[in-house]
């Protein structure tokens, strides 16, 4: 008895009957469902997502009666001629567009030598640093971090008493657009090291030093090795900071003052200020519609990068 | 520093050739680790030179610091006279295959094999067909267009050859690249590289633990352990007539028998004491031998050990031991007997049996007798 406990041990016994158990609920002959039933907590939120979309789309083809406050029972465009005719809108939509390209590219651009430091150095103090340091800003909320930039950047903030040491007259450095631009770039560039930092890993270190003893200084390495293999990663960094600006919310709203509105705070003010949800509905609508676009070009351009999880590697 | 090396340069080395590589007292340290200990080796022009030696022995951190990787902490290394160690690698003219090869995966292998003079800036019209002639060398003609993982692990290596050499370099590394492979692809690019490097007269370094590729591929083997070079020897000589007890074990299969030195006579002949048993032998390092009454070890190669069933078969042979089988390993082309001998208080001695066919077959049990001549026993001290 004492052997046969021993040679089948209690633990073994307890996964057999669980097998059982399992095998009862879910016999074997179901088993190629299994996957499909892995992915249906998916399905559902995605499908809520959509139920939500088609609910948008349907709000955004009635028009508000300013009168009584009432929606049409009927559809019509109205909104979106008054989203694409209203000079209000093509500025607020021209800005947030602006802004995410500009901010895409400082960011890639700040990014890179950020993670390819972290991936490269060969000092572990270093890395842990620099990993703690891109970790750091995520603990603090977007809305905090904006407000500290208010107390830095303010008039009387710290930087404006620096320069005032140095003899140069207070500048207004809040409530305009670079500085929405500043914010969005120190709010994306985690985002983007956090995205680049695998595809400059997936890159032998080997490679580099094999361009080096074909005779490349390291100015043509970066450009003819490190930047053509570190590409998917630039194009997942580039994708996830060129959506994350073009919504973004707090960051205009605080440091643009209210001089400064992206596309989000448009929306914003449709839905809690002028209670138009059908408007709101619309531009929200224009506004994923804008962002696929983008996505789009750059994945026909470039194709998925990263974000393809290797599967397009020509 | 160039003063000690033209000294070094009038005196031309073994077969009168001007030395392409000279490595004067090079050490590297690693945080107070000595990876490298004062290294000195010639390499003549033309010359396919190996450094062997088991993992950890310092042989890659030599390769890099010759290929400019890394600067020696101390010595200096010239390559055709001048000296290198503040010489960036993409300045000094030197191929080298990786270990993985290191090929650029976005790119074709005519584009891999073209990228070195590009870096140079050779003239680019003469870049395809100069492509195309290394492709051809290394029997890779026509698979110029091919993505390099679209090429099989053989052919890779052969890209990655092209390339090395398509600038024609001063100087060929190769690091370990057919570790990787499997045994017969490894012996198949072994004699590939003999071949390429025959045919174009570069002068060669190459890394590897694999002794036998040491004796297949090169001119002459440098033997390192533990950061200090062991021996430098052209392959015949360090399998034959090794410097210490580490070369006589790295290379090839060798049984020492420990005892104290009783006798040692002016022509190197060398008598050990073990137990009660006398083990004649010759001195297997002239330069540190062993001193009368010191320790020592007897080291003798397994092929040269005799077998046989009855002691008077072996009559002829200088030494004769009694032992039993413990193992019989069957490798193919050779037997490889174990068998523990009572005279060395039951240690295992190793003999193969090229030809078993017409030997007899031994049995694990049973009792044999060794033999073997006093002259093919080195004594190391």
């Amino acid at each position: 008895m004492q052997a046969a406990r021993t040679a089948y041990p209690l633990k073994w016994r307890i996964m057999d009957a669980l097998e059982g158990v399992a095998a009862a609920i879910w016999p074997a002959r179901f088993r190629r469902a299994t996957p499909y039933l892995m992915l249906l907590p998916a399905v559902l939120l995605v499908g809520l997502l959509v139920l939500g979309l088609i609910q948008i789309a349907d709000a955004s083809l009635r028009t508000l009666d300013t009168t009584t406050f009432q929606f049409s029972d009927d559809y019509s465009i109205a909104n979106f001629r008054r989203a694409l005719t209203e000079p209000l809108f093509l500025v607020v939509a021209r800005r947030s567009l602006i802004a995410a390209l500009i901010v895409t590219a400082v960011t890639l651009i700040f990014a890179f030598p950020y993670a390819y430091l972290m991936v490269r150095t060969a000092s572990p103090g270093l890395r842990k640093f620099l990993l703690i340091a891109l970790f750091l800003p995520f603990f603090i909320g977007q809305v905090v971090r904006a407000y500290g930039w208010l107390i830095i950047l303010g008039n009387q903030g710290m930087v404006n008493e620096a320069l005032g040491l140095v003899g140069v007259a207070p500048m207004r450095l809040i409530y305009n657009y670079p500085a929405v631009l500043f914010g969005l770039v120190q709010y994306m560039l985690p985002f983007a090291v956090l995205m680049l930092a695998p595809a400059l890993t997936a890159i032998p270190e080997e490679l580099e030093a094999a361009a080096g003893s074909l005779g490349a200084n390291w100015v043509r390495t970066f450009i003819h090795v490190v930047l053509p293999l570190a590409r998917p990663g630039f194009i997942g960094a580039g994708v996830v900071v060129l959506t994350l600006s073009l919504t973004d919310f707090a960051v205009p709203a605080i440091l643009g003052g209210g001089s400064q509105d992206f596309v989000a705070i448009a929306i914003y003010d449709q839905f809690f200020r002028t209670s138009d949800q059908g408007l709101g509905a619309t531009l929200a609508l224009m506004l994923v519609a804008l962002g696929s676009i983008l996505v789009g070009i750059v994945f026909a351009l470039f194709g998925a990068g990263t974000l393809a999880m290797g599967r397009s590697r020509a | 520093m160039q003063e000690p090396f033209r000294t070094v340069a009038s005196h031309e080395a073994e077969g009168g050739r001007e030395i392409a590589v000279a490595v004067r007292n090079v050490g590297m340290d690693f945080d107070g680790i000595h990876a490298v200990k004062n290294a000195s080796f010639d390499l003549p022009k033309g010359r396919f030179l190996t450094i062997l030696g088991p993992s950890g022995s310092g042989k890659t951190t030599l390769l890099r610091m010759i290929a400019g990787f890394q600067t020696p902490s101390s010595g200096e290394i010239f390559i055709n006279g001048e000296a290198v160690s503040a010489v960036p690698p993409h300045k000094r003219s030197i191929g080298m295959v990786f270990q993985r090869l290191a090929l650029f995966p976005h790119m074709t292998a005519a584009e891999n094999v073209a990228f070195p003079l590009k870096m140079r800036r050779r003239d680019a019209r003469t870049i395809p067909d100069r492509v195309e002639r290394y492709l051809a060398l290394v029997r890779l003609g026509g698979y110029g267009g091919r993505r390099i993982h679209e090429l099989s692990g053989g052919q890779q290596q052969r890209v990655a050859i092209a390339r090395a050499l398509v600038f024609e370099p001063d100087l060929l590394l190769l690091d370990e690249p057919l570790a990787a492979l499997d045994r017969k692809l490894r012996e198949e690019m072994q004699l590939e590289f003999r071949r390429i490097q025959r045919e174009l007269g570069v002068t060669t370094i190459n890394v590897t633990h694999d002794q036998r590729e040491a004796l297949v591929v090169s001119d002459d083997i440098v033997v390192m352990d533990q950061g200090e070079i062991q021996q430098k020897a052209r392959p015949i000589h360090a399998y034959r007539q090794p410097r210490n007890a580490f070369v006589a074990n790295f290379i090839g299969v060798t049984n020492f028998i420990a005892g104290t030195v009783r006798s040692i006579s002016e022509e190197g002949d060398v008598s050990i004491l073990r137990g009660d048993l006398v083990l004649a032998g010759k001195i297997g390092d002239p330069v540190n031998p062993p001193a009368e009454g010191g320790k020592a070890s007897g080291a003798i190669r397994a092929e040269q050990i005799r077998l046989a069933g009855d002691a008077a078969q072996l009559s002829k042979l200088d030494c004769v031991l009694a032992g039993t089988v413990t193992d019989t390993i069957f490798e193919g082309e050779r037997m490889v007997y174990e068998v523990a001998c009572a005279a060395i208080g039951d240690e295992v001695i190793r003999v193969f049996d090229h030809d078993p066919a017409t030997h007899t077959q031994f049995e694990i049990g049973e009792s044999v007798f060794l033999g073997w001549n006093a002259r093919d026993m080195l004594v190391f001290r």
